[in-house]
């Protein structure tokens, strides 16, 4: 590893002045498990930094919190671990803390951060499928003041997004989830952990009131939301395959059909991890388990 | 279910599940491995690694390298100290000089007194390269008209080789046109148009089987100091370090009286801890004056150490159907990379080795390729072979509708059989696995195995049950020690060989079993090449079979020494001595007693009236102990996914007679585990310009905890002839059969056959014909 300068800010705005006066050659550190990984590597998207900010001492970026009205604050410093093991993320989101808890290992978990996760922008980066199909929006700060932007517009490409020079991810706010809403996320592995995805597919569903012919079953698709990840450039919707089933009763053949357009949408590569016919063939089955895992629970 | 063809009870110490004795230090993190060791003046190397598999090397610009502050020196093959070369031996290519030969081969060493300045300016270091046609593919290379991987191969040196299995058979090496094949050889035995003219089925297949590393946790590390005398020192992390004392001293041409070799604790070896980068490290230290270590990174250890090669083994099997095997026809064609030296060999015997056939025709091919060279991995060359013809056995098994592990035991190999080179095999007990394996719940449920209910979310289950033998010859080579009685009673044992199984803690039970005293009494110590005793490598399964021997002996030696003493003393024969806990006394005396601490003192204080208890015990090892074991798989496939689920796992070896069997259990449990990291998830990938994809540990998959069931080990005692009380090879037979076995359960699960290992969900899911393109 080569010499970099180190700052530690203690507020958020000590942060971005320290990025507005030193300018281009820095990067900001959250938990380090990426970019600490990269630098240590030489494999780096970007120059080799002058300098890095941590931003760990940030109180801006910590914890969570949940109100019925207004939804899920997750500050971007927010850990793996903690958003995994919080009760209301597991009770009210549990496509999320899916998400959360099966990245890398333990040790992994305790650093990793959501911000530092989605401002990677892997493909395969495990929380940004849930988050996007539950519609999220990322409220960032920089040098000319605060943004928000819809995690849907937040990437632009591999290890991209739109946060501009000097600018910091802050807290992703998820909207609260309306009833009859079910949610999972899954990915595939080669090994049970300590790896990384080569396909995730979230599948979020919002079903329509029973009818009252005494189908157990009943109710339609009201809203579905499905996000795949490392199957495209950046973590991706695939809104075809969304539209396929809103207003359609929830059936198993329903699913299947959405589950053949998501395959068709998306737009994997081959690489070292799998080949596009492979992923390709992930998304279909995936969408399909986890459409009809999503629908069982929303039924709960 | 240890089958008792000894009474344990005659033993006190040996055949006892004891603790190691270097336990409390590994877990501790006390004990000192070589990248924890600093020297005054100590110098970092970092080495320049070639971005090309094949290209010429035009020009290397240091200049700016040379300026960064804190560094030493920039040094290239031409700086180096006059040194023996040949050309196709790796081991005397210290760098690249002109021809680079794969991708990551060191072509400058930076040396600095910060390991982080000398990373930065190794990437400061411009070399201009013309890059040269790759040839990455063995089977291609094969070929009359391939571009050659290099200049071509002339005296191959296959000591590193040997220390891992005795053949007795020579290779032919290629004369003539120059081509990429660098050696070829053939079995032969009876008439296999008639073996398979009486078969009433013929099974036929291509098998293909990965390359892969053997993932020590400590990657490479070597510090090397060269003294104004001409001493020269080296600490590493070796398996072998009078091979390397003697190489070095060759190559560097330097006396053996002036090298000393200290093997440091090894962090894992697996038999990729031989011998890399020793000589490099002791030239640089011989270029600056001054100790150099070097550190490989993970990155630099897998791309550029010495992984096992991948394999393509063509096979047609005849069988009748009573099960009799009639004919084994098998071409295996293994990948040795940029320099001689792969495991082609026992390959051939393995792949004919398990079973009686009265029709064998065996080619093997060690085929050039611009990849980095090949070295041993835990019975090298023998998973590649095994995946074939166990693949086989199954396949003519199902054909004929016999029991796979009846086939298995009707055509067994026993004592006296001849292996593909006519050799006889000495006592093994590869029908006692299978016996031992019969006995298991995971066969003897295997019916049910397929009618379990549905998994909770209603994926269609698809169970199975797949079994696989594994054998390994095992190395021989001579063997020392020295077993004296210290002044206080105690016992110390001086061995030569390097620790990484455990063999030390043997050693103390083999002594203290043999003088009748507690293990703590009792101190086992490796020393370096310049104090200790002569050994081997510890590689081969061989260290306790052979250096095992030499303990006892000595240990006897030194027993008769102290009753020697103790009867000049009681006035009485050595005879009518017995001796227990430290105590000699007269035969059913209680009075008549002398102590070891008694004798220790009489035999080393001032004016002492005897000469010390030194016993020594020398060996040399002619016939092999063969190891076969036996594994068996229960999973579950994913038909949509083609994920393989490992349920449960049972794996049986025959150890001869398990002096620890602690030890040998977490040998067989390691070594099965690798196994199943071959057959499930390891692959060095190479792209088609022969640059690897994934030296890492996240893209080369080891198996977690999480992907592997707790292994049933199943201790199976045919004694061995020569081995210390029955004592055969363990290290090594293991890792052998886990790729066949996973194939063999997919199939039975499945209903498919894959048959290139690793078995990835991928492969699995193109078996099925789920992926077409």
């Amino acid at each position: 590893m080569r010499p970099f300068e180190y700052f530690a800010p203690t507020s958020l705005q000590e942060a971005i002045d320290v990025l507005r006066q030193r300018g281009d050659g820095g990067r900001p550190l959250a938990g380090g498990t990426d970019l600490v990984v990269q630098m240590k590597e030489g494999v780096l998207r970007f120059p080799y930094p002058e300098y890095v900010v941590s931003l760990r001492r940030l109180p801006e970026l910590k914890g969570m919190d949940f109100s019925e009205a207004t939804g899920l604050r997750l500050g971007a410093g927010a850990t793996f671990a903690e958003v995994a093991e919080s009760p209301v993320v597991r009770e009210r989101y549990p496509i999320i803390a899916e998400g959360a808890s099966i990245v890398g290992s333990v040790q992994t978990m305790n650093m990793a951060t959501v911000g530092g996760n989605l401002c990677n922008a892997a493909p395969s980066a495990d929380i940004a499928p849930p988050l996007l199909a539950c519609e999220a929006t990322a409220r960032i700060a920089g040098p000319s003041g605060q943004r928000t932007v819809p995690l849907d517009e937040f990437f632009v490409g591999p290890g991209e997004t739109v946060l501009r020079p000097g600018e910091l991810l802050v807290e992703v706010l998820v909207p609260p989830p309306p009833p009859r809403t079910g949610g999972a996320y899954r990915r595939h592995t080669p090994r049970k952990q300590m790896d990384i995805a080569v396909v995730g597919v979230a599948a979020l569903v919002t079903l329509g009131p029973s009818t009252s012919s005494g189908q157990a079953d009943g109710g339609a698709f009201q809203r579905v939301r499905l996000a795949l990840g490392a199957v495209a450039p950046t973590p991706v919707r695939a809104r075809n395959a969304e539209a396929r089933l809103e207003g359609r009763p929830a059936s198993d053949e329903a699913i299947a059909g959405a589950a053949a357009i998501a395959h068709d949408e998306a737009k994997p590569i081959s690489d070292v991890r799998g080949s596009a016919a492979f992923r390709r063939h992930l998304v279909g089955v995936m969408t399909e388990r986890l459409l009809k895992e999503a629908v069982a629970r929303a039924r709960r | 279910m240890a089958k008792e063809t000894i009474t344990r009870q005659e033993y006190r110490v040996v055949g006892k599940a004891v603790t190691r004795i270097d336990a409390a230090g590994k877990v501790t993190g006390k004990t000192v491995y070589a990248d924890d060791m600093h020297l005054p003046r100590l110098l970092h190397a970092k080495l320049v690694m070639a971005p090309y598999a094949h290209a010429r090397i035009k020009s290397i610009d240091s200049a700016k390298a040379r300026r960064l502050p804190g560094v030493e020196a920039v040094v290239t093959a031409a700086d180096l100290p006059p040194h023996r070369k040949n050309p196709s031996n790796r081991r005397e290519v210290l760098l690249a000089e002109d021809e680079v030969l794969f991708y990551g081969q060191p072509v400058a060493a930076v040396l600095a007194s910060d390991p982080h300045v000398a990373e930065e300016a190794r990437d400061l270091v411009r070399v201009e390269y013309e890059e040269l046609p790759p040839v990455v593919d063995p089977v291609a290379a094969m070929a009359e008209d391939s571009p050659l991987a290099r200049s071509p191969v002339s005296e191959v040196d296959r000591t590193e080789e040997k220390g891992h299995i005795a053949t007795g058979v020579e290779q032919r090496e290629e004369q003539g046109k120059p081509s990429n094949i660098a050696s070829e050889m053939s079995f032969k035995r009876g008439d296999l148009e008639e073996g398979f003219a009486g078969a009433d089925a013929v099974v036929e297949g291509t098998w293909w089987s990965g390359m892969v590393h053997q993932s020590y946790i400590e990657p490479h590390v070597t510090i090397a100091d060269y003294d104004a005398t001409g001493e020269l020192s080296i600490w590493t992390s070796t398996q072998a370090p009078f091979y390397i004392r003697d190489e070095v001293s060759e190559i560097l041409e330097i006396p053996e009286t002036k090298v000393r070799v200290t093997a440091t604790e090894v962090g894992g070896g697996f038999g990729g801890k031989i011998f890399l980068y020793e000589t490099l490290v002791a030239a640089l230290a011989m270029v600056v004056r001054r100790p150099v270590k070097l550190t490989m990174s993970r990155k630099e250890d897998i791309l550029a150490a010495t992984p096992a090669p991948q394999a393509v083994v063509e096979l047609k099997t005849g069988m009748k159907a009573d099960g009799t095997l009639t004919a084994l026809q098998a071409r295996l064609i293994y990948d040795s990379g940029a320099f001689p030296g792969a495991p082609m060999l026992p390959g051939c015997l393995i792949i004919g080795g398990y079973y009686k056939c009265a029709n064998l025709g065996i080619q093997g091919y060690e085929v050039l390729t611009n990849k980095v060279s090949v070295g041993a991995l835990r019975a090298p060359g023998a998973h590649n072979a095994t995946f074939a013809i166990e693949s086989a056995v199954d396949m003519m098994a199902r054909k004929l509708g016999l029991d796979p592990l009846e086939v298995r035991l009707k055509n067994a190999v026993e004592k006296g059989d001849p292996l593909p080179s006519g050799q006889p095999y000495p006592a093994i007990g590869l029908k006692e696995c299978l016996q031992a394996i019969s006995e298991t719940a995971v066969w003897n449920e295997r019916r049910d195995s397929r009618k379990h209910p549905n998994r909770p979310d209603g994926h269609p289950p698809a169970r199975g049950v797949g079994l696989a033998v594994g054998g390994w010859l095992g190395g021989l080579q001579p063997a020392s020690a020295t077993v004296g009685l210290n002044g206080d009673g105690t016992i110390n044992v001086i061995v030569g060989a390097a620790d990484i199984t455990g063999t030390n803690t043997s050693f103390a039970q083999i002594a203290a079993e043999e003088l009748n005293v507690p293990m703590s009494m009792v101190n086992v110590t490796t020393g370096d090449t310049k104090t200790a005793p002569y050994a081997g490598m510890s590689a081969g399964s061989k260290t306790t079979f052979t250096v095992g021997r030499a303990v006892k002996l000595a240990a006897d030696e030194a027993r008769r020494q102290i009753l020697e003493i103790a009867g000049h003393r009681l006035e009485t024969a050595p005879d009518d001595l017995e001796m227990k806990d430290g105590v000699v006394r007269i035969k059913g005396s209680t009075d008549k007693t002398l102590t070891f601490g008694r004798i220790g003192h009489m035999s080393t204080g001032f004016a002492a009236r005897y000469a010390p208890v030194v016993g020594t015990g020398t060996i040399t090892a002619r016939r092999q102990a063969p190891g076969f074991t036996v594994q068996i798989a229960e999973v579950e496939v994913d038909p949509d996914t083609g994920e393989v689920t490992l349920l449960r796992y049972a794996i049986a070896q025959d150890a001869g007679f398990a002096i620890n069997p602690l030890s040998v259990e977490g040998q067989m449990q390691g070594g099965a585990s690798q196994g199943l990291g071959i057959a499930l998830s390891e692959e060095m990938v190479y792209d088609d310009k022969g640059r690897l994809l994934n030296p890492n540990f996240l893209d080369y998959r080891l198996p977690t905890t999480r992907d592997l069931p707790p292994i049933e080990a199943i201790i199976v005692e045919v004694p061995s002839e020569d081995g210390p009380y029955g004592a055969r090879i363990v290290g090594e037979p293991s890792i052998v059969a886990g790729a066949a076995v996973i194939a063999n359960a997919v199939a039975d699960a499945a209903g498919v056959r894959v048959y290139d290992a690793p078995i990835t969900p991928e492969r699995v899911l193109r078996a099925m014909g789920k992926i077409k393109e």
